[in-house]
């Protein structure tokens, strides 16, 4: 009987963990974290790829990202002072509990060169940092890559300016 | 101080200036991603599926001014709209923009590339990338990409 009384006792305290858990986890997952504000971008080659299979780099500046989002419309922009004061690459971008997507135009003066679009894929360490990936899709043909174009990637680290992480 | 017969001269060579600059501005300005325009997409459903979709959005250009990229708001059929951003060089347009997910199905990033035609009213044969939010470590994209196609017709100014 006492055997029994503890079985009973430890499910019950087994089912309470687990609801508890879960309760937990979301509510986590109810608190989305928001891209909104102004970042400092660091990027670096992955595997010491400097540059695309054909031969196309964008460098790794310290990129300036602010992102701003009125109501479902989630807008992003480049100051590249580095570059030329009027130097504002446009994007846009959107969010799905810790993981963020977004995606750029390459700001291309020269018609003649290579241009092309930047996807950035990524996640929250916490609210002020984030990090992941960078796919760069130029208009060059490639035929060994899945989509014709030449496609190069890059791994970045995000700051939030004012933020604890910096 | 230049004389009469040259003022007169120097004032009419302005005008000839003018009068062709304005009558160039439309013409380029034609051949430019402007207005509202139905774009009609087509993508495969899901990444590795050789079933498509088809689909049209709604995409209303803003203006870009002295800048190479230009803002524009893409609405799809559930009257979801989201942002897009969007380059143009001569006749050749891109345009880039998340899809909105209403998580009932994979999700992605579209890129839009195509040529502006017929003084600016319609675009062709347009070429779509996807990259999918799955990850794929053996595709150089490092995530699942798809192609598709798309046509664009502007339908107001």
């Amino acid at each position: 009987m006492r055997k029994y009384t503890k079985l009973v006792a430890l499910g019950v305290i087994f089912f309470a963990v687990t609801i508890s858990s879960i309760g937990s986890s979301t509510a986590r997952s109810q608190t989305e974290r928001s891209l909104a504000g102004e970042w400092i971008v660091t990027s670096k080659p992955i595997n010491g790829q400097m540059a695309s299979p054909k031969g196309v780099s964008l460098g790794f500046p310290d990129r300036d990202m602010i992102f701003e989002q009125q109501g479902d419309l989630r807008t992003g922009i480049v100051l590249r002072e580095d570059v030329g004061a009027n130097v504002h690459p446009l994007g846009v971008w959107r969010i799905d509990g810790d993981l963020f997507s977004s995606t750029f135009q390459l700001w291309c003066p020269d018609s003649n060169g290579p241009c092309g679009s930047i996807v950035m894929r990524g996640n929250f360490v916490n609210d002020d940092k984030i990090r992941g990936t960078m796919t760069a899709f130029f208009n060059l043909n490639d035929d060994n890559t899945p989509t014709g174009y030449d496609t190069w990637t890059f791994s970045f680290v995000g700051n939030r300016v004012g933020g604890g992480s910096n | 101080m230049p004389r009469p017969g040259h003022s007169q001269k120097l004032v009419c060579a302005l005008a000839t200036v003018a009068l062709l600059l304005t009558s160039a501005s439309p013409a380029f300005a034609g051949k430019e991603l402007a207005g509202r325009w139905v774009l009609r997409i087509t993508i495969p459903e899901a990444p590795g599926s050789t079933v498509t979709r088809t689909f049209n959005v709604t995409l209303d250009v803003s203006p870009r001014g002295a800048s190479l990229h230009g803002r524009a708001n893409m609405t799809d059929e559930a009257g979801r709209t989201v942002g897009a951003a969007w380059r143009q060089t001569g006749k050749s347009v891109s345009i880039t923009y998340e899809l909105p997910c209403p998580g009932d199905g994979p999700c992605g990033t579209l890129i839009l590339q195509g040529k502006v035609k017929d003084g600016g009213i319609l675009i062709k044969k347009g070429s779509v990338i996807v990259m999918w939010d799955t990850i794929n470590d053996r595709n150089p994209a490092l995530y699942d990409t798809s192609t598709g196609t798309f046509r664009g017709d502007r339908i107001s100014e």
